[in-house]
């Protein structure tokens, strides 16, 4: 079975349909590119894997475990599992405008930390409660257990040095105290997909990285996620960038009207496409680099 | 007129002390609950967000002063129970007719301001795993706080001048113990006096958001 799989993944709004059935899969470490003209459904098709949109219908596997499945229009609640298995990296940044880059890295970690060890002190409260209970039945035979470790969460010192680690690994280690007003687009892309790495997703997903950049600035996002791929990093960009696509891709799936028209390997999608909409797509593009 | 002068400035001293009170209580209690009445004519159940909307435009569409009648008499008139008796009494009355007024005021600064906030923020706080709470207190709120500062400080002005009002269900507030004095004795230099008063205390508001704005001057939004 592979790593991500999708079924038959729909959406509507109101009479419009977006997704009219996609399926798609992807191996552990893969990187998939998801290319077609505006208003085809890429980007819901990203929204709905990151649950932002609630899909109609279909499901979502990741790693052998169903995250979603929605069926005659029931939706399900989306658990904190399933939506850290997926991290996205927006088109316009989405930066937090009043924390630092650091605060901006650091934030959702150490969220996720007091609430695991309040929850934690939570149990352990309501054990001693039930303990002293039992005491007050049995009146003697106290017993004090070991204090327990707080499973899963990180330390603090942890998303620090991880933070710092991410920063340098996208290039702005001296960007640490900025913010996000201070940094060119390039550089607040960069931090947010550091922003995205804190939570290690099992699965990272792009949507138009780099459309909201000047033409100078692409370069380095481009760079940053080309660096990313890796053995075990799972993938998805939604890009118009095709010579981008192609080089860093594993898999090329071509989207319109809410189906996938044409799925394959960046050669066979992009270079040889069989499907004439995709030819005319691609020569559209290439007229446009012509003129710019 | 030294001695008027002396015993003036201590019986405006006292309407002042009153004045200051019903003006920082009015706030402390109607800023949040200004927030809960936003949250309620946000709700996607409509018949609490029908409700809010409703009680926001009965209050702002009538007069404070009809208000304060209203908190101060119609208990007693319709269930014959005095909640509102004695010195206190008018004072709290005052300050309940005020709450409510400026909490609906607010309420719409608060709405406009957390629904000028970027959908952009509460997705990017949702994919990184914030509850709904997480994300208003740490990413929303200081945002919207920054963006509401100069309409609030309008708003913060006009009730530091509303409080006057407060006489007309006999608080004693500046005013109130003012007229008593001077009216009885022609002067008129009390008035100046008066407004002086009024102008300094919105001056130090003035800085105080000045201050404010500054602080959060350090990002944009």
């Amino acid at each position: 079975m592979a790593f991500l799989e999708v079924k038959n993944l729909k959406k509507k709004f109101g009479n419009l349909e977006v997704l009219r059935g996609i399926d798609l899969s992807l191996e552990r470490g893969e990187v998939l590119a998801i290319i077609g003209a505006s208003g085809g459904g890429k980007t819901t098709l990203l929204r709905c894997l990151n649950f932002l949109e609630k899909a109609d219908e279909g499901e979502i596997v990741v790693n052998g475990n169903s995250v979603y499945h929605a069926e005659a229009g029931k939706r399900p609640e989306v658990s904190l599992e399933a939506q850290l298995s997926f991290g996205l990296v927006f088109q316009q940044f989405n930066l937090f405008p009043q924390y630092s880059v650091m605060e901006n890295l650091m934030l959702a970690c150490k969220l996720r930390e007091k609430k695991m060890k309040r929850t934690s002190l939570m149990k352990r409260c309501s054990k001693l409660l039930f303990k002293a209970g039992k005491l007050c039945r049995k009146v003697k035979g106290a017993k004090g257990g070991p204090a327990e470790p707080i499973e899963g969460a990180p330390k603090p010192n942890d998303i620090r040095s991880r933070a710092t680690e991410l920063l340098k690994t996208v290039g702005l280690s001296d960007k640490a105290n900025a913010y996000p007003c201070q940094l060119s687009g390039g550089q607040q892309q960069r931090v947010a997909i550091a922003r995205a790495l804190m939570l290690s997703p099992e699965i990272l997903c792009f949507d138009e990285p780099t459309s909201a950049l000047d033409p100078e600035l692409t370069g380095e996002v481009l760079k940053v996620i080309r660096s990313l791929k890796g053995s075990d990093r799972t993938m998805i960009i939604v890009t118009h960038e095709m010579d981008f696509a192609r080089s860093v891709a594993d898999k090329v799936i071509y989207v319109a009207d809410g189906v996938i028209v044409e799925q394959g390997t960046p050669e066979e999608v992009l270079v040889n496409p069989k499907n004439e909409k995709i030819r005319s797509f691609l020569s559209v593009l290439k007229k446009d680099d012509g003129e710019s | 007129m030294g001695t008027d002068f002396l015993s003036i400035t201590l019986s405006l001293l006292e309407g002042f002390e009153t004045t200051c009170t019903l003006f920082g209580l009015t706030l402390l209690f109607s800023l949040p609950l200004g927030l809960v009445i936003a949250f309620g004519s946000m709700s996607k159940f409509k018949p609490l967000s029908w409700l809010c909307r409703l009680v926001v435009w009965v209050i702002r569409g009538t007069p404070l002063m009809l208000q304060l009648f209203v908190v101060f008499y119609v208990p007693g008139m319709l269930f014959h129970v005095r909640i509102f008796s004695g010195e206190d009494g008018r004072f709290t009355a005052a300050l309940v007719a005020f709450v409510i007024n400026y909490a609906c005021y607010f309420s719409e600064i608060y709405r406009g301001g957390i629904e000028s906030i970027p959908k952009g923020q509460y997705e990017a706080a949702q994919v990184l795993g914030m509850s709904k709470w997480q994300t208003f207190r740490t990413v929303i709120l200081m945002q919207v706080v920054k963006r509401i500062l100069a309409p609030m400080s309008n708003e913060v002005i006009t009730l530091v001048k509303d409080t006057s009002l407060a006489r007309v269900i006999a608080v004693a507030e500046i005013f109130f113990v003012n007229e008593m004095d001077y009216l009885s004795r022609g002067l008129v230099w009390p008035l100046f006096y008066i407004g002086a008063f009024f102008l300094i205390f919105v001056g130090v508001l003035t800085l105080l958001f000045r201050f404010l704005e500054k602080k959060l001057s350090y990002y944009k939004i």
